[in-house]
């Protein structure tokens, strides 16, 4: 009937000298050994309780027993759970198994190594919500248990650093795409199987535990990879890929990817070979920079206005070399015509007067810096004409027809753009920018309008370098001027110019056609 | 109702038959009444008397045999009333054993527990495995739990066709035995309608006697829920609500708020300037406020005084947690919470509490080895992760050179206690620790001086917890000899005891206006105690096993409370009522926590996981439509794993930040 049987009670009395029990008694005191127990038990739950484990020990079994000022069992103390075996031949029964130990071996045993003392580490569970797939949400064992001193040299990097000896749990399968994904990347980025992996990047789900990984690869191999423009290239692509897919939240790890993405955009010199197309890695990356702001600019709100102050230092910076003055005006036209016209068109002007002597033939006899010049020109062009084009979109159309007068000269003055152009331009005829702006059609004109309108800005309060420029390239026209004039008129005044040139660009965006390719047509021709 | 009738009639024969006048008057009345409320309990004797005439006439065999036919007629009753009929059968199971074993039937008793037990298992496992333990009459007697069974009876709501059903079976079968048990245990509560809901059966899950029939009565008493009246926060609304353009409500307060500053310019010089300050910074405070989403969609609780003198605060201290309140992240279901989490390292098993200081600055272990540690996360961690880490791994190395006498610890060793040191508590502006031990003693540290300042003794057995109250000074301390008590930090003896739990009060949390604790005990209720004249007020029943964590909702007017199951319930204070049961841990529940604006719950587990609830759409939902009993309604909103790190103690932070803390444990 109890679960402690009569000749239990039998043993444990011989075993304390009581020799003769009587049956009577070993069955009457069976159950109440049973009770006593379960009322010990109970209260070492308690103790356990209350010593937050859900594992019971002989500690809590003390304390049960301390509980109720009963001796507690000693010699059962250990620090780990205690290891049962299982008795042969009998099935449900185990034992402790407790080996004999020789006392001399003990003492001339060397002393064991101290136990690691008690540390606390501080990590991120969670921001905002969001869980990082940090190494510090996994397991965390081993980092406080350094074995050797050097160790820590290594932890001094960034907070994630994939080299931490942490079983960080990841899939077989993760492992084996990262490392595919990685090669991919490092060696065959312009194989078709890179494409189908920037995709898959883009799209597959349950790739967020990678992520970390990812981010460092990516600032790890742009840190070392300067000088390989297709590899910078194709880490951007990867970027790109996993911005775009929905399943994985990146912004944790924005922090560590925007210097890399930065780094590609601004940097001065990407690739070694004259024959790397930089500029389009930078164009490219700018687009990146763009997507990344949009995106995120929400949730980081600091984030666009580090950035635009980064790019801005890069390029009012006269120190920088042009292929980052380029790359800063790319990342800053992408972010938006807002910001073109926020921290660009301010700075047309003395940022022209920089560049003015490098873009003349006389000036700078380097082939190779008035090349790059004359790219950092037509980016501006673009970026500018971009912010405009932007601004005129966002007017009313104004409902009733346009001034002739005004389209007259809205006419003339992109008739002259382009020969001013071509007078410009005559000295380096297989000028990019050019057929850039050419084939971009509207874009290309108004962004003509406002260097026009900016030169005539200028123009209006002082006789300037750029003014100076145009009009020698353009010739003393005092046509043009006049145009100039009005122009600068338009685009002081906010209200009239909204109105006025939403009429032009709506007469551009229908006759653009008729009339803009002639001259650019005549310009290829 | 014709079997009804003749079930009475049959009765009202036996009683003739026996003479028993009274019963039979008795059982005339009860006729007369009909739907009222049926009441054995009015009389104990009838139900004595009818028991001993099922004791004297029927063998144990009786009950096993009613027993098992009454388990199956429920089984096969109809769906509609059987979750009603299902509930009569657990107190018939437990009070048949005991009947059985004070029978002196044990063999017998024990086949009968073994061959039912299943059946109640899963709602009252814990129940069982210490009834499993009565073994003899003696029993019986000694074990609390079986005494305050066997003194009361069990009340069950039932509907009126149900137990027309139950009667008429019980009728039919003429099983006597049965029928005694259910006579002499159960009040029936019949109402008329509809059967209730399957959900509404909290009360008949937790059996704690005596206290069964008063909780009712102590649950009517008056409750002042309110905040403190001039509280840090009311004042920020006020001077908020001054600048905000809302119409009517400004101007009111604004009136409130010229009165209430005139009147503690008065009161006391240095309030006063404060309040001056104050003023000048409420331009400031409007643009923080203005940002602010509508705190007062809700209406306003009345304010009360403090029952207790409280402590004066510093104006430096106002400044800097008035700071604190502007600053405040607002929280919702759409803007979770950051949670820093601190990992304690090599604990070896040892560490029983932790315990963060409200800015999250000071982090405290309580060991088993009688050792109290404290963190200063500020030295530790300048510059994040990887550098603590570096700081940790400077002073170990160090420890080993210099030994552990002069050795920089990363810590401080706080030594004093002569047992396993079970709870810790930071004062709120973290200048002192309390901290409870197996020693039976509470100790007073200063984190300022590094020292051991007060050794409070008063409790007979170990001092499961201790918790400073909102505004400091005083402390309230949860212990095995089954009473919470209340202390000030300058007296040594305590200055109230709260006796009345069964079993360990387990838990203890102030209320935030300080003037209730609540307590939790593993006699499976949470009780609610005035702080002024020590009274329980609200007996919260509802919880199936010992409960571990309590924390009370910032506006005082929810609890929450956490048990061993991994259940945690959601209590109205006012009507003591359970509002709703948040199910999804699947562990001890070791810490509950409410967000400052008392938006969101944080609570964790031995499951190794943070879990964070929805509370506006749990507590206000279910008011609206208290009738048409929508169980689940609180939502869970996130679970933040961690890895194999179960999380002992959680804090928000003024500002709204989460910390938490655990150790990490390998063998989980």
């Amino acid at each position: 009937m109890s679960i402690v049987a009569k000749e239990t009670i039998e043993v444990i009395a011989q075993s304390i000298g009581i020799n003769n029990l009587s049956d009577d008694a070993a069955l009457s005191l069976a159950p109440d050994v049973e009770y006593r127990m379960r009322e010990i038990m109970q209260e070492a739950i308690k103790c356990m309780r209350h010593s937050r484990r859900t594992i019971l020990t002989t500690d809590d079994v003390d304390g049960a027993l301390n509980l109720r000022n009963v001796e507690p069992v000693y010699g059962f103390t250990s620090g780990g759970p205690l290891q049962f075996k299982r008795a042969i031949g009998h099935r449900g029964l185990f034992y402790i198994d407790d080996r004999d130990v020789d006392l001399k071996e003990v003492i001339e045993a060397p002393l064991p190594k101290a136990p690691l003392d008690t540390g606390v580490a501080c990590h991120w569970l969670a921001i905002e919500g969001v869980q990082p797939a940090i190494p510090e949400n996994a397991p965390v064992g081993v980092i406080a248990a350094p074995s050797n001193g050097n160790t820590y040299e290594q932890k001094d990097e960034l907070p994630v650093d994939i080299k931490l000896p942490v079983k960080h749990v990841l899939s077989r399968e993760l492992q084996l795409y990262f490392d595919k994904i990685s090669e991919l990347t490092l060696r065959k980025s312009d194989s078709a199987l890179f494409k189908e992996a920037l995709v898959s990047l883009a799209t597959d789900s349950g790739l967020h535990p990678l992520v970390p990984y990812f981010t460092f690869f990516v600032a790890d191999e742009v840190s070392r990879g300067l000088n390989d423009y297709s590899l910078l290239f194709a880490l951007m692509r990867v970027v790109w890929s996993l911005l775009q897919n929905p399943h994985i939240h990146i912004e944790p790890y924005l922090h560590q990817l925007m210097p890399s993405v930065v780094t590609c955009l601004v940097s001065k010199k990407l690739g070694n070979r004259i024959a790397d197309n930089h500029w389009e890695l930078r164009d490219f990356t700018a687009k990146l920079v763009a997507l990344i702001c949009k995106r995120f600019g929400h949730v980081y709100n600091t984030l666009q206005t580090r950035l635009t102050k980064t790019l801005l230092n890069a390029l009012l910076d006269p120190k920088r070399a042009l292929t980052q003055h380029y790359g800063a005006i790319q990342g800053l036209a992408a972010l938006g015509p807002n910001v073109v016209r926020l921290l660009i068109l301010p700075n047309l002007e003395p940022y022209l007067r920089l560049l003015e002597p490098e873009l003349l033939l006389e000036k700078q006899k380097n082939e190779m810096k008035r090349y790059e010049a004359w790219r950092v020109y037509g980016a501006l062009l673009r970026a500018a004409g971009q912010g405009i084009y932007e601004r005129l979109k966002i007017f009313p159309p104004l409902p009733s027809p346009p001034g002739h007068t005004i389209w007259k000269s809205k006419e003339k003055v992109v008739t002259a753009v382009p020969n001013k152009r071509k007078a410009s331009m005559e000295p380096l005829e297989d000028e990019p920018a050019l057929k850039k702006i050419a084939t971009d059609g509207p874009i290309g004109s108004s962004a003509s309008v406002t260097t026009l309108a900016s030169s005539g800005e200028n123009d209006a309060g002082q006789p300037s370098s750029s003014e100076k420029k145009t009009g020698n390239r353009v010739g003393k026209d005092g046509q043009k001027l006049k145009k100039s004039a009005i122009l600068n008129q338009i685009w002081k005044d906010d209200l009239n110019s909204g109105h006025t040139l939403v009429t032009l660009l709506e007469l551009l965006g229908e006759g653009i056609l008729s009339f803009i390719p002639s001259p650019e047509m005549s310009l290829f021709l | 109702m014709e079997n009804m009738q003749a079930v009475n009639n049959f009765v009202a024969a036996y009683l003739k038959k026996k003479g028993f006048k009274e019963a039979e008057q008795l059982l005339e009345d009860l006729q007369n009444k009909e739907s009222a409320p049926i009441d054995f309990h009015n009389d104990p004797e009838l139900a004595k008397f009818i028991h001993r005439f099922s004791q004297s006439e029927d063998d144990v065999a009786r009950y096993q045999d009613g027993y098992s036919k009454l388990r199956s007629w429920t089984y096969s009753s109809l769906d509609l009333y059987k979750h009603e009929l299902l509930r009569v059968l657990y107190p018939v199971f437990i009070h048949s054993f005991m009947d059985m074993v004070a029978k002196g039937h044990l063999q017998e008793a024990r086949t009968f527990f073994n061959n039912f037990r299943e059946d109640h298992e899963l709602m009252h496992s814990r129940d069982l495995q210490k009834l499993e333990g009565v073994l003899s009459q003696s029993h019986l007697e000694e074990m609390e739990f079986a005494r305050s069974l066997r003194q009361s009876k069990v009340n069950i709501k039932i509907c009126q066709y149900s137990y027309d059903l139950l009667l008429q079976y019980l009728h039919k079968t003429q099983s006597t035995a049965m029928l005694g048990v259910i006579n002499e245990h159960i009040n029936f509560q019949v109402s008329s309608g509809q059967p209730s809901s399957i959900s509404d059966d909290a009360e008949v899950v937790t059996l704690i006697g005596s206290c069964q029939d008063t909780a009712n009565q102590i649950n009517q008493k008056e409750i002042h829920w309110g905040l403190l009246e001039d509280s840090l926060e009311e004042r920020l609304e006020k001077a908020g609500g001054l600048l905000s353009d809302s119409e009517k409500t400004e101007e009111e307060n604004k009136e409130g708020d010229a009165d209430d500053t005139k009147k503690r310019s008065v009161e006391s010089g240095k309030q006063g300037a404060s309040t001056k300050k104050l003023k000048k910074e409420k331009a400031l405070n409007a643009t923080a406020k203005s940002a602010r989403p509508e705190a007062s969609t809700t209406p306003a609780a009345p304010r009360v005084k403090a029952k207790l003198p409280l402590p004066l605060m510093s104006t430096e201290v106002e400044q800097s947690i008035l700071e604190d309140l502007r600053n405040r992240v607002q929280l919702s279901s759409v803007l979770l919470p950051s949670v820093s989490f601190y990992t304690f390292l090599n604990t070896h098993n040892g560490l029983n509490c932790s315990s963060i200081s409200h800015d999250g600055s000071l982090v405290a272990g309580g060991f088993s080895d009688s050792s109290l540690k404290v963190w200063d996360m500020a030295k530790l961690g300048q510059q994040g992760g990887s550098s603590i880490l570096q700081a940790e791994n400077d002073s170990t190395s160090s420890e080993h050179v210099v030994g552990p006498n002069g050795g920089k610890r990363s810590y401080t060793l706080f030594q004093g206690h002569s047992g396993p040191v079970h709870s810790a508590t930071f004062s709120p502006l973290g200048d002192f620790i309390l901290s409870s031990s197996a020693d039976t003693t509470i100790r007073l540290w200063s984190t300022k001086l590094n020292a051991n300042l007060v050794c409070y003794k008063g409790h007979n057995y170990p001092v499961w917890d201790v918790q400073f109250s909102p505004v400091g000074h005083y402390f309230a301390s949860a212990s095995h000899d089954r009473t919470a008590r209340i202390w000030s930090m300058d007296r040594i003896q305590p200055l109230r005891i709260m006796a009345g739990h069964l079993s360990d009060v387990d838990c203890v949390q102030w209320h935030a206006n300080c003037n209730y604790i609540a307590t939790g005990s593993s006699d499976k209720t949470v009780r609610l105690w005035d702080v002024q004249n020590g009274e329980c007020v609200r007996i919260f029943i509802g919880h199936r096993s010992m409960i571990l964590s309590l924390a009370m909702s910032p506006d005082g007017r929810y609890m929450a409370s956490g048990d061993e199951d991994g259940m945690i319930m959601m209590w109205d204070i006012s009507s003591g009522r359970c509002i709703t049961p948040l199910m999804g841990h699947t562990s001890c529940v070791w810490t509950v926590a409410f967000s400052c604006e008392g938006s969101l719950l944080a609570s964790g587990s031995a499951d190794c996981t943070v879990k964070l609830w929805d509370v506006t759409t749990s507590a206000k939902v279910p008011r609206n439509e208290e009738k048409s009993g929508n169980p689940n309604r609180l939502r869970l909103l996130k679970t933040l794993a961690t890895k194999s790190t179960p999380v002992y103690s959680l804090q928000f932070s003024r500002r709204n930040l989460l910390f938490a803390a655990g150790a990490l444990s390998k063998n989980l």
